[in-house]
């Protein structure tokens, strides 16, 4: 790759840090990852204002840090086993939130982005989400082919699941889709795919 | 700059200190249309000397038959404000820039919460015409000092219904800030036009309670700072101008007869920001617009409204 080289589009994510100015925080984590960030976050302080905490845990391993961070920090965590159930959690929350919230959210990028567009939905700037990538590098891909979108791709070339054309991931990353474009890789000649290679492990 | 000749219709004190002019084409055809929260600047010939201030358009934005204005006689008043209360009467002619927004809404917005300080009322006349139109949710805060400074109130009744609350500083005492800002919901946008006090505080309020910078919007219009007289040389012009200590930069390199860009002269907008390339002091920065990164590099300058205390500045105009 040229160095110096970068997309603008592409996400750049942080380590999750308590704003100061706030008037209640709301944070959702997900999975092992976004366990051990909420642990680092609750171990920077307890805030003095409201918080609200949503854990998505889909498996046992998960859940692991859910009590160790309620006796930590005294605030009770609402758990979910699924994306579904924390979004519509999240909703209800959402309702009785005022300006001056912020925002926080862990774990994988299939976490991230739909509830970053969950919170834009109700009118959160995406520059006050916070962000921390944890777990998995996996994209979701968007085929800008057959409009599909390709889930836990580990691989810099990717068949498309859906129209099987074999898809160059690009780093440029549409947050209304929540995904990264996929090109087709042998436009120019056909039939000629380079070897792909595991760089989102 | 493209400027509108304009004949004022009528004039009309609307409060104490405050006049309410229309004008339309000079030559009656239609006004150019513009967005709720627009501004003109007007060009007034005082004892043959151009003066140039910026008033907002009131609206309707639906009318481009008539511009309206109101005008707060300043008590420290450079010339300009006195000058539309004095010599400005019905049939008086005038040149005006184009319509410029400096100060539009969000369209985004979930809600917007409009916070007016007695003359500062102005650009949300036309933007609650926009607002009205798009059937956005929006409440409008108007504070002034007594019954007699409420300008337009009877018109913002008709327009916005209750959705407008007032708050007349010796019957209500001041607006709370604090509470108008802890309980709006998600999306809320804010935009406060007023006296330097109730925009500041208000930018601070917000900041504290951790509303995001671009959910707050603010318009002031400064007057030019006055001060000390000083000698700016223009690099490209090979000129030399004196710029006394009762007129800006701008203004008095706009006498010595220099193009000089500008659009809201009134440090908001950056369109005058030219390169400094030498000072042999301190530049004194009044505007909006710089960043405090760019103030301490002391290499640009704004001179619709800033100056220096100094000798002699080399500009690269």
């Amino acid at each position: 790759m040229e160095k110096g080289y970068s997309i603008t589009t592409k996400p750049i994510y942080g380590t999750l840090i308590w704003q100061k100015k706030a008037t209640h925080h709301v944070v959702v984590v997900g999975g092992e990852g976004g366990g051990k960030a909420l642990l680092k976050l609750f171990q920077q302080m307890v805030p003095k204002q409201p918080v609200s905490v949503f854990y998505l845990a889909e498996d046992d391993a998960s859940k692991k840090y859910v009590s160790t961070v309620e006796d930590m920090s005294g605030e009770s965590i609402t758990v979910c086993d699924s994306l579904e159930a924390l979004t519509t959690s999240l909703k209800t929350e959402l309702t009785n939130c005022y300006m001056g919230t912020q925002f926080y959210v862990a774990g994988e990028e299939k976490l991230i982005w739909p509830v970053a567009k969950v919170l834009t939905e109700y009118g959160v700037d995406d520059r006050n989400i916070f962000k921390e990538q944890t777990g998995s590098l996996a994209r979701r891909v968007f085929c800008v082919h057959c409009e599909t979108i390709n889930e836990d791709v580990h691989h810099n070339i990717h068949q498309c699941v859906n129209c099987g054309l074999n898809l160059f991931v690009r780093d440029h990353f549409s947050r209304h889709w929540g995904a990264y474009m996929g090109f087709m890789v042998d436009g120019e000649t056909p039939g000629e795919i380079p070897p792909a290679q595991e760089v989102y492990p | 700059m493209s400027a509108l000749k304009v004949k004022v219709t009528a004039v009309e004190q609307v409060a104490e200190q405050i006049k309410h002019f229309t004008m339309v084409a000079e030559d009656g055809s239609p006004l150019p249309y513009f967005s709720g929260g627009s501004h003109v600047v007007v060009s007034m010939d005082i004892d043959g000397r151009t003066h140039r201030n910026a008033y907002s358009l009131m609206g309707p934005t639906n009318d481009n038959s008539a511009y309206q204005i109101a005008v707060r006689k300043q008590e420290k008043s450079r010339g300009g404000s006195v000058f539309m209360h004095e010599k400005v009467e019905p049939g008086t002619l005038l040149e005006i820039s184009m319509p410029t927004n400096l100060f539009s809404i969000h369209r985004l917005a979930k809600k917007h919460i409009l916070v007016a300080g007695g003359i500062g009322i102005t650009p949300f006349l036309s933007q609650i015409t926009d607002l009205n139109r798009l059937g956005h949710d929006y409440e409008l805060h108007y504070a002034y000092r007594s019954a007699e400074h409420a300008a337009f109130r009877k018109e913002i009744e008709a327009l916005c219904g209750d959705k407008a609350f007032f708050y007349p500083e010796n019957e209500t005492g001041r607006l709370n800030i604090t509470e108008l800002l802890s309980k709006q919901p998600l999306g809320s946008h804010v935009y406060v036009c007023g006296p330097d006090p109730m925009v500041n505080g208000l930018e601070l309020i917000a900041s504290e309670l951790g509303w995001p910078e671009t959910s707050v919007h603010s318009e002031k219009f400064l007057a030019p700072a006055t001060g000390a007289p000083f000698t700016v040389s223009l690099l490209q012009s090979n000129t030399e101008v004196v710029v006394p200590g009762d007129l800006s930069m701008l203004e008095a390199m706009e006498e010595a007869g220099i193009d000089a860009p500008y659009l809201c002269r009134g440090g908001a907008c950056g369109r005058c920001e030219v390169e400094v390339v030498e000072c042999d002091g301190d530049l004194v920065h009044h505007d909006e617009y710089l960043s405090d990164a760019e103030r301490v590099a002391a290499n640009k300058i704004l001179p619709c409204v800033s100056r220096a205390n100094c000798s002699r500045m080399v500009i690269n105009l």
